[in-house]
């Protein structure tokens, strides 16, 4: 019955979180390897993100200028752009480009260790796979995407800026201040980054749990990256509904 | 655990996977200081009984004593037992993120508290054993085939286990590499005084250096004995295999799926 | 991905640092500054007849300079008054007893806040007193149909759910 498999298949996935997060254990060795994570998923992440971002944040800036034109109050664009980045569009398309950076990446190297049996061997050398392999890249996601969330909004307003002021001509000041009155810190900025937090959680935990129990072959590998990057970008978009519905729901 | 008693004991040891039997009846001594190879044709099952002796995959019937104790059942237990025990894996299983040095130190920065400089002097010294001491900061993908598994090799011996397991430890190598890698298994089983099982189909490298062997076929041990034995052996399965023909006991024109050898 | 130990370390400091950078620079050039989490704030509490489109965390202000915001809405299920509860920071201690408080609108589509009036009196409101003097929020659509299509007609007291007795004003977007 393919319900009772799909809840075991839960069921497993949730006790591999829960290994991750007890293998977790602040050693010397675990921060190098964090060092390390965080270099490959977040460092390399930063040109997509980036390109990313600015790319999002001249569009949103277009389209929300044509909206607001309408009623004339073209000079809200700013609280426009502002709100919708943090509320949703900055967390989540981060997110999603994360996931497709990163956590196929991530899906790709516990395969790819899982079929060359270095997996095998840290078993047999009495280390625990799970601690050295799967915590350090989980850590390292939840480490790295709030602070990619950050640039892009950092690149997404910037370009929104020059796109506003210099291209469409609202006044400089009347951008910020408008942008500054409408984002609230606690409220929208850091919600934003507690949303990042969740969802590089997650994703570090489907491309791990996908990547770990890979079929120890070529196809096994690359089977399992597909599968990373698309339900981990599914989770995503379901848990980025519940946090909205949640946070903002008043 | 006295000096004389086996390095490994297989009492009537049934493994199965997925329900069905593998191996069967199996009884095995290997004495200690000995290098013992185990021969078979592919999928006799020779994989699943190295799995048995390192806790992996736990007997359905009889008892598996490793170096005087029957293997734990309890995961902490077996760790802990596992680091007596050295394997070679097939995959090599080396880290890619770690440079050579750190590969070879990783079980010795794990599980001893021995300062820096410690360790460094002894990852030098299990490097030197194997003829790698100038790889030492290489990463595995800048290694051969040949070295990458002499790494391997340094690594399984970091912790100085009694016993060692070789995993078909001549895949993929060539002849040269072959002889290096058989080579070093003997010279360091003597000096180390060390116990040595070879899992391997390469007959004709693998017999020279070991003093006992086993053949493993149709789910059981079909001889034990010395390599001279074997050689004369009157079994036409055993025969088969030595001489590689490609028709007899394992017919060429393969079965419908029934049962496989 | 040979990136060895020191260059490795160098790049992920230098990655953390540009974003932590980044997050304080919009941190400050981008949102409305109230890091403060606390609750350096004490309650008042008005009443109003309508709220218009007044929500919790609507801003409260004087003279334009926001002083607190609308902590809490809530409905006296006796008298069918909204009652409000602004939480006002700490340093504006000493508003007036007689202060005012009225729901504004900043601009024609802005949202809606609470502006007070200080008074000249000598003795201040205490935390968790009421303010006296409350004018309810206008309804826009309502003001504009009894102009276009009232004339002499007084408009009941505005009411969320009533429709203006005429036809329904048209919204047009006014220049």
């Amino acid at each position: 019955m393919p319900f009772i498999a799909a809840t075991r298949s839960l069921g497993r996935a949730g006790l591999f979180s829960l290994s991750v997060l007890r293998a977790s254990t602040p050693t010397r060795d675990f921060f190098a390897e964090l060092v390390r994570e965080i270099y490959k998923i977040g460092a390399r992440s930063l040109p997509i993100i980036a390109v990313g971002g600015a790319f999002v944040g001249l569009s949103v800036t277009l389209l929300g200028y044509r909206a607001l034109e309408t009623y004339g109050a073209s000079n809200q664009i700013s609280a426009l752009v502002g709100l919708g980045l943090y509320r949703e569009l900055a967390p989540v398309l981060t997110a999603l480009l994360f996931v497709g950076r990163a956590g196929s990446s991530i899906a790709a190297e516990l395969g790819l260790m899982r079929a060359t049996d270095q997996i095998t061997a840290l078993g047999l050398m009495a280390i625990d796979p799970i601690g050295k392999a799967v915590a350090p890249r989980f850590w390292a996601a939840v480490i790295c995407l709030p602070l990619l969330t950050g640039f892009f909004c950092s690149l997404a307003i910037t370009a929104s800026y020059f796109e506003a002021v210099h291209v469409i001509g609202i006044d400089s000041g009347t951008f910020w201040q408008v942008l500054k009155d409408a984002v609230d810190f606690r409220n929208d900025f850091l919600v934003a980054l507690e949303k990042s937090a969740v969802f590089g959680g997650t994703a570090a935990l489907v491309a791990s749990y996908v990547g770990f129990h890979a079929e120890p072959t070529v196809e096994g590998t690359s089977i399992a990256t597909t599968r990373a990057v698309v339900n981990a970008s599914l989770l995503v978009l379901m848990f980025n509904f519940v946090l909205s519905a949640f946070l903002f729901g008043k | 655990m006295t000096p004389d008693s086996p390095a490994v004991r297989l009492t009537d040891v049934r493994l199965e996977r997925g329900g069905r039997a593998v191996l069967d009846a199996i009884d095995l001594v290997v004495p200690r200081g000995s290098i013992t190879a185990v021969l078979g044709p592919s999928g006799s099952g020779k994989s699943t009984l190295l799995a048995a002796l390192t806790g992996e995959l736990q007997p359905a019937a009889g008892t598996v004593e490793v170096l005087g104790a029957p293997l734990p059942r309890e995961m902490r237990a077996l760790l802990q037992r596992r680091k007596s025990i050295g394997v070679l894996l097939q995959g090599n299983g080396l880290l890619t993120d770690l440079t050579v040095a750190e590969n070879v130190a990783l079980p010795l920065r794990t599980h001893t508290d021995l300062p820096r400089a410690v360790i460094d002097r002894l990852v030098a010294m299990k490097l030197h054993a194997v003829g790698l001491r100038a790889a030492a900061d290489l990463y595995p993908r800048e290694l051969s085939g040949g070295m990458a598994r002499r790494v391997a090799l340094a690594r399984a011996l970091a912790l100085d286990p009694p016993l060692m397991i070789y995993d078909e430890p001549l895949t993929g190598l060539d002849p040269i590499a072959s002889g290096v890698i058989m080579a070093l298994i003997a010279r360091l089983n003597a000096s180390l005084g060390l116990t040595s099982i070879i899992v391997s189909h390469h007959v004709h490298e693998t017999l020279p250096v070991a003093d006992r062997a086993i053949v493993i076929a149709n789910g059981r041990i079909v001889f034990s004995g010395t390599p001279a034995e074997l050689q004369a052996t009157t079994d036409p399965l055993v025969q088969q295999f030595l001489r590689g023909e490609p028709d007899g006991p394992i017919a060429f024109d393969s079965a419908a799926r029934a049962q496989a050898a | 991905m040979s990136v060895r130990g020191p260059r490795l370390e160098f790049a992920v400091g230098a990655f953390l640092l540009l974003a932590l950078a980044s997050l304080l620079v919009l941190a400050l050039a981008s949102t409305n500054g109230k890091f403060s989490f606390g609750a350096h704030s004490y309650p008042l509490k008005a009443r109003f007849t309508n709220l218009g489109q007044l929500r919790t965390s609507a801003p409260v202000k004087i003279g334009g300079v926001v002083i607190g915001n609308v902590a809490d809405i809530q409905l006296d299920p006796v008298k069918f008054d909204a009652v409000v509860t602004l939480a006002i920071d700490d340093r504006y201690k000493d508003l007036p007893t007689d202060t005012s408080a009225g729901i504004l609108t900043g601009g024609l589509l802005g949202e809606s806040y609470i502006g007070l009036q200080p008074g000249g009196d000598e003795q201040a409101l205490k935390p968790g007193e009421e303010i006296a003097y409350t004018t309810p929020a206008v309804d826009l659509i309502q003001m504009v149909g009894k102009y276009m299509f009232g004339g002499g007609g007084k408009a009941a007291t505005p009411d969320a759910t009533s429709t203006p007795p005429n036809t329904t004003p048209s919204t047009e977007p006014t220049p």
